[in-house]
């Protein structure tokens, strides 16, 4: 797997600074609540961070907010590379949705071939298309089906699959495995491991073990601030209660 | 019984109160005044209850009012001969087992008999009588100021006008209870949502009892009417009888509100899934290009039914109505200066012509759905370059469809206009075929950039853009304020060209200066 995804993505050289995703003063409100209250945060690149929060806590506002699909009130979104700090563009981000969205209309493999073309420049070392189907265990048959006829699962794996080609900076997956059988869980998840390296991954859960397995870095979104848990010498058990401890402090509001 | 009535009475009105809020809730300039607790507030919670009051009020009489008034007292006035009342009875007569039939009251699947039922688990048999014996007293309460005010204008004694609106309730209740007597038979529920193919042939075929046998001079003899009138008492009090001792309400209802699996979906994901049935499952569709025009092209040729299809078949209703016009000046000659006046004179009456057969919105509606629903949520797509390229592809797309028509209308005028007696100038069929195809054009142009400024849909697929509605409901209003105009061809149509060309350049510039902002999925 490992070599399939250097052959992919290229390796990241030696020497090279970590990239940093900085997010300065962010701030959003609703009408008279306060979501996101001026959030100052910095991501590494090769990590995972978990992003845990209560039942409407803003994890998609955020989301939403970084993607630039809402408009924030304030704050700024830099990233931190090698040739200094500039602001974050589109092309940074890709972003994976809980529920997958792909064109209807399109076949798997005429959405692949399409989303390639446009990014022609862009995509190093461009496979056949048939190898991308592969890698994600798309079987033969299904990648000459339209998308809308395709299951959640295979929406969910042409979407991850598109955002890898990208090779986005930064990767944000909003609960992308809540709703997929355990097998395809069980791939995706080795797939974002094998994917960490040269960029950020914020991905948002509900699930409290998936995060422990996965993330390198357990980061809370409580009354509209990020804060990370340090885990320091505390065993899973111990770190799982102090998890639980920092959420549960926000009680209703 | 009386605890079922309060609570089904204030589930009702709840829901209600709720969507009176919601809808306020969506108003453009109101939706920023209202705060987000709205549905605690009392103030606003007792004018929407004020509001659902009226409007249950306003549901026991007017439909009914307008019912008699128009279907059947003013439609009688307009067949003479056998008199009034006959005339009166006999659409009455067949109108009411329409009715009976297709409004049933009982065997209807509404969302609230859901959410009492299936949801809130209420009692099903005394949920649906509380309910059906309310609507049955709406009936009859409704029909009899009106039953008395039309049936004695028409002639009809008092006592049979008060026994009318009895004789209504009865004919729904008999069909009730037979239905209900059906179902212990057969096991199959009446849904008068989806009726079987002979229901429908016979509501046809009372329809035109109704209607056409008095085109004919046909209808029933008053006495005949009137006996049958009052066999529904005895036929709806048996049908009570029926209703009260049948049992099996709750297998009925379950049945009946299961069927309807997308109960629950919102209108958005009814929609949504409305447009992805258009899209063509022909896998050999191909294409050979590259990047957008690749996308592009798909696009099209998946689409074809709400796209070319239709335009195709507008063109051929343009073709055919042109040739009929010109057969209809060939034979008969007199008809001739008419015509021409009317081509030289009505060229304002085509802009709502135009309008009303633009793809424009079938077009758009299709883009987002099927397209820039998904699209958008890439990264890549929401690049300047990628939005103005993709722009201008599908500009000229929905040009070239909206283009036929126009051309077949256009030329069509300006053949009419020849041969009704010839144009005061050659100009003036430039003019015409000109001005057709600027206003195609203008169509083709605002639907598109109207689009991409306000991008109107949410990620849920509902339309969310107030202002879009504004825009769009003004451009109704304007393109229906064009068919009172009356002004030459020349006047009119170098009017129509210029405008057209300067609105279409300023919303380019707009769309090239705006639309990487605009561009991209409401939340």
């Amino acid at each position: 797997m490992d070599s399939i995804r250097k052959i992919l993505y290229g390796i990241l050289y030696e020497g090279e600074t970590a990239v940093k995703f900085v997010i300065e003063h962010l701030s959003k409100h609703f009408e008279k609540k306060e979501v996101l209250k001026d959030i100052d945060f910095v991501f590494e690149e090769g990590k995972i961070y978990g992003l845990l929060g209560r039942n409407g806590a803003g994890k998609t506002t955020l989301f939403n907010c970084i993607n630039r699909d809402i408009r924030s009130d304030g704050g700024n979104l830099f990233l931190e590379t090698e040739e200094g700090r500039r602001e974050l563009r589109a092309e940074d981000i890709g972003y994976v949705l809980s529920t997958p969205t792909v064109p209807e209309f399109l076949t798997g493999r005429e959405f692949l071939k399409f989303f390639i073309d446009i990014n022609e420049k862009s995509v190093r070392n461009p496979k056949a298309l048939d190898e991308y189907f592969d890698y994600m265990s798309i079987a033969p048959e299904d990648r000459d089906k339209l998308l809308k006829d395709y299951s959640h699962g295979m929406k969910n794996k042409m979407q991850m699959l598109v955002n890898m080609i990208a090779e986005p900076n930064i990767l944000l997956l909003d609960e992308p495995l809540t709703s997929l059988d355990v097998v395809v869980a069980e791939e995706m998840k080795s797939l974002l491991r094998s994917l960490k390296q040269g960029r950020i991954t914020i991905f948002s859960t509900h699930l409290m073990d998936l995060a422990l397995d996965l993330c390198d870095e357990i980061v809370l979104l409580n009354r509209g601030e990020l804060e990370v848990v340090e885990k320091s010498s505390l065993d899973s058990h111990g770190f799982r209660d102090k998890i639980i401890a920092a959420l549960k402090e926000e009680g209703y509001e | 019984m009386n605890k079922i009535l309060k609570l089904s009475f204030s589930l009702k009105n709840t829901y209600r109160v709720n969507s009176i809020l919601y809808s306020l809730k969506q108003i453009p300039l109101i939706k920023k005044f209202l705060p987000d607790t709205l549905y605690q507030e009392r103030g606003l919670k007792i004018f929407a209850n004020v509001l659902s009051v009226l409007g249950e009020v306003v549901s026991i009489f007017l439909g009914k009012l307008l019912y008699l008034l128009l279907m059947v007292y003013g439609a009688g006035k307009l067949y003479d001969g056998s008199g009034d009342t006959q005339i009166f009875l006999h659409i009455l007569l067949f109108l009411t087992l329409i009715g009976g039939l297709a409004n049933t009251k009982m065997f209807d699947p509404s969302r609230d008999k859901y959410y009492a039922m299936i949801l809130m688990r209420m009692d099903a048999r005394e949920y649906t009588l509380v309910n059906y014996t309310y609507a049955v007293m709406k009936v009859i309460l409704g029909f009899l100021p009106f039953t008395i005010l039309f049936g004695r204008a028409a002639g009809l004694p008092l006592w049979l006008c008060i026994a009318l609106p009895f004789s209504i309730a009865g004919c729904k209740m008999s069909v009730a209870a037979l239905s209900l007597w059906d179902y212990e038979r057969r096991g199959s529920v009446y849904n008068e949502n989806k009726l079987t193919k002979y229901v429908w042939i016979g509501l046809g075929a009372l329809l035109g009892g109704a209607y056409a046998l008095p085109a004919f001079g046909i209808s029933f003899p008053v006495k005949m009417t009137i006996c049958l009138m009052l066999l529904f008492l005895p036929m709806g009090g048996a049908g009570v009888c029926k209703i009260y001792s049948f049992r099996k309400y709750r297998e009925i209802n379950q049945e009946l509100l299961s069927r309807q699996t997308n109960q629950m979906n919102t209108i958005a994901q009814t929609t949504k899934a409305g447009v992805e049935k258009k899209i063509s499952a022909d896998i050999s569709i191909t294409s050979n290009r590259k990047g957008f025009e690749y996308l592009n092209e798909l696009f099209i040729k998946r689409h074809r039914k709400i796209l070319w299809s239709s335009t195709e078949k507008i063109a051929y209703v343009c073709t055919a109505i042109v040739i009929g016009t010109l057969l209809l000046l060939y034979l008969k000659p007199e008809a001739k200066p008419a015509a021409n006046y009317l081509v030289k004179n009505c060229l304002p009456y085509f802009t709502f012509i135009m309008y009303a057969i633009n793809r424009g919105t079938g077009f758009t509606q299709a883009l987002f759905m099927n397209c820039d629903h998904s699209l958008l949520t890439y990264s890549f797509y929401k690049e300047p370059g990628c939005i103005l390229k993709l722009f201008q592809i599908r500009l000229r797309e929905i040009m070239k469809i909206n283009a036929v028509p126009a051309l077949i209308i256009g030329g069509g005028l300006a053949l009419v206009l020849n041969v009704s007696g010839g144009a005061v100038r050659w100009l003036d069929y430039g003019v015409l075929v000109i001005s057709v195809l600027s206003m195609s054009l203008f169509f083709s142009v605002h639907y598109l950039v109207i689009y991409y400024l306000l991008q109107p849909y949410n990620a849920g697929t509902e339309i969310k853009s107030g202002m879009y509605r504004v825009v769009m409901s003004v451009t109704y209003f304007c393109c229906f304020c064009m068919m009172k105009l009356r002004m030459p061809v020349m006047v009119f149509g170098s009017m129509m060209i210029a405008f057209c060309v300067i609105y279409c350049m300023i919303a380019c510039v707009l769309v090239y200066r705006l639309a990487p902002k605009t561009f991209r999925l409401r939340r």
